[in-house]
């Protein structure tokens, strides 16, 4: 028994990367489609974009590139799908120069199958430099930050932009960060300042820091990882990847869950042999 | 020389530092078309940072390639792709797509650089899985808790793990917004307050290793 516990604990990773691959595809090709639970943070977000009256300002931070596609891109679109169904105006940018074309391709993608109009419904602003100075650019005059948008049309003018200046006029913010510049400096140079009501969206890897914030009121609600993204598709009666990659996520959660109890199981019934497994 | 490389910095940083800590709680139209100019400025400046970063860059895998380190190999690809990018971008205009139809420019953001990135990031749930395998061990009390706890979220934050174990999405909620947000507010109040230290020192010319070179620079 402690000669099979030997071999198991040093097995070849090969092995462990075969089972995830499995637990990956399989539900993919074979969903199983349990109910998705919808936590408060979640839902904190879709009450607020619920209650916005018609024609407000929803500004959307793509703050991510093709890396984090799989966990934000659902998001993006299940916030896009919610504030076009509500007839609300989008401005949307990124602070991620890689992430440019991915976020044009997602508003492109939505507005057409919701039949709404660049420039009339919504507007790409894309990207530029500055990070946080930006923020401040756009806090102070939206025209001088972004004198055009990503297709090079001049802003001043513009039917979507009619009646917003800066980011005041901006009724509601949700980035959807991957990393450092995203939620935290949205926070700290815009709604710190400029007093607008923000969320955020989130990798699941950075989800756990960012929950001080939803705590103390900095933003008022987060939508984390897939499972967030599938959450918002459950309140929108819209399933999207989300939905359908949460049957490989929990698969995969599982395998290492089993896995790493069993590592342990091995591991104790080494732990009393001379030279044993640390 | 030994002027404009250390004392001007330091009175600009000083001057540029004290005004705009003060500007954030002055809301008079001058003060604010002062921030409103300096955000620009810094806009401009951000746009300086992005060319030095990629002629450093250009610069640290030329050196590889020259010398012909070990993975010299690595940097060639490096230059292939990036210089490929930007003569494909230059020829589309910077456009990914022009009257909806993709550019070669778009082409290649599309079907190398979304393929590419995503591949790198999802690499990581192998690893991670191999590794957990391996490190994830009850070795003493702390750990265990950890091993527990770390279960427990695994098993909350899925569908399945709520499905078999319905508690686990509560406790998950309880971890996430009690245990996890007191811990993580202590850490940033610390950092937050070092950054605050650090900032103060800048400002006073204490701390001056941004000039380059050395503390005594």
């Amino acid at each position: 028994m402690k000669e099979f516990a030997r071999r198991m604990v040093g097995i070849d990773r090969r092995i462990i990367f075969l089972l995830i691959a499995a637990a990956v595809l399989l539900p993919l090709v074979k969903p199983f489609g349990l109910p998705i639970k919808v936590s408060p943070e979640v839902k904190a977000v879709y009450d607020y974009i619920e209650a916005l009256p018609e024609r407000s300002v929803l500004f959307l931070s793509f703050d991510f590139d093709p890396s984090s596609k799989p966990e934000l891109e659902p998001q993006a679109v299940a916030l896009l799908r919610h504030a076009f169904r509500k007839n609300l105006r989008v401005i949307g940018m990124t602070h991620w120069l890689t992430g440019t074309g991915l976020a044009d391709g997602v508003f492109s993608k939505v507005a057409a199958e919701m039949g709404k109009e660049r420039h009339k419904d919504y507007v790409f602003l894309g990207w530029s430099p500055g990070g946080g100075s930006l923020i401040i650019a756009m806090g102070q005059d939206l025209y001088k930050a972004f004198p055009s948008d990503y297709t090079k049309t001049p802003t001043r003018g513009m039917p979507v932009l009619d009646g917003v200046q800066n980011l005041r006029d901006v009724n509601y913010l949700v980035s959807l960060a991957a990393g450092g510049a995203g939620i935290e400096m949205w926070y700290v140079f815009g709604k710190d300042k400029y007093r607008f009501e923000m969320a955020g969206g989130s990798t699941g890897v950075i989800a756990p820091g960012l929950y001080p914030f939803l705590r103390s009121g900095q933003i008022n609600g987060l939508i984390g990882g897939l499972q967030g993204a599938a959450e918002y598709e459950t309140l929108i009666t819209q399933k999207g990847t989300a939905t359908a990659g949460m049957d490989a996520q929990s698969a995969a959660h599982f395998v290492i869950i089993v896995l790493v109890l069993l590592c342990n199981v091995f591991y104790f019934m080494l732990r009393g042999e001379k030279g044993r497994p640390n | 020389m030994i002027f404009l490389k250390r004392q001007l910095p330091l009175v600009i940083t000083f001057i540029m530092g004290v005004t705009f800590t003060l500007q954030y709680y002055i809301p008079h139209p001058v003060s604010e078309e002062a921030i409103t100019n300096v955000a620009k400025w810094m806009q401009i400046i951000s746009g300086f940072a992005l060319f030095l970063g990629l002629a450093s860059l250009f610069h640290v895998h030329a050196v590889k390639i020259k010398r012909q380190v070990p993975g010299w190999g690595y940097s060639l690809v490096l230059y292939a792709g990036m210089l490929g990018m930007i003569a494909v971008g230059f020829w589309s205009h910077g456009e990914t797509r022009v009257d909806g139809a993709q550019t070669s420019f778009g082409w290649l953001y599309d079907y190398t650089m979304v393929p590419l990135q995503g591949t790198m990031f999802s690499i990581l749930a192998f690893f991670i899985a191999s590794a957990a395998y391996r490190a994830f061990r009850a070795r003493s009390r702390e750990a265990s808790v950890l091993l527990a706890s770390a279960v427990i979220v695994m098993m909350g934050r899925v569908p399945l793990g709520q499905f078999l174990v319905p508690w686990s999405w509560d406790v998950t909620q309880w971890l996430l917004n009690v245990l996890n947000s007191a811990v993580r507010r202590a850490i940033l109040i610390g950092v937050s307050m070092g950054a605050v230290a650090l900032s103060l020192k800048i400002i006073l010319g204490i701390e001056r290793s941004y000039l380059g070179g050395g503390r005594d620079q």
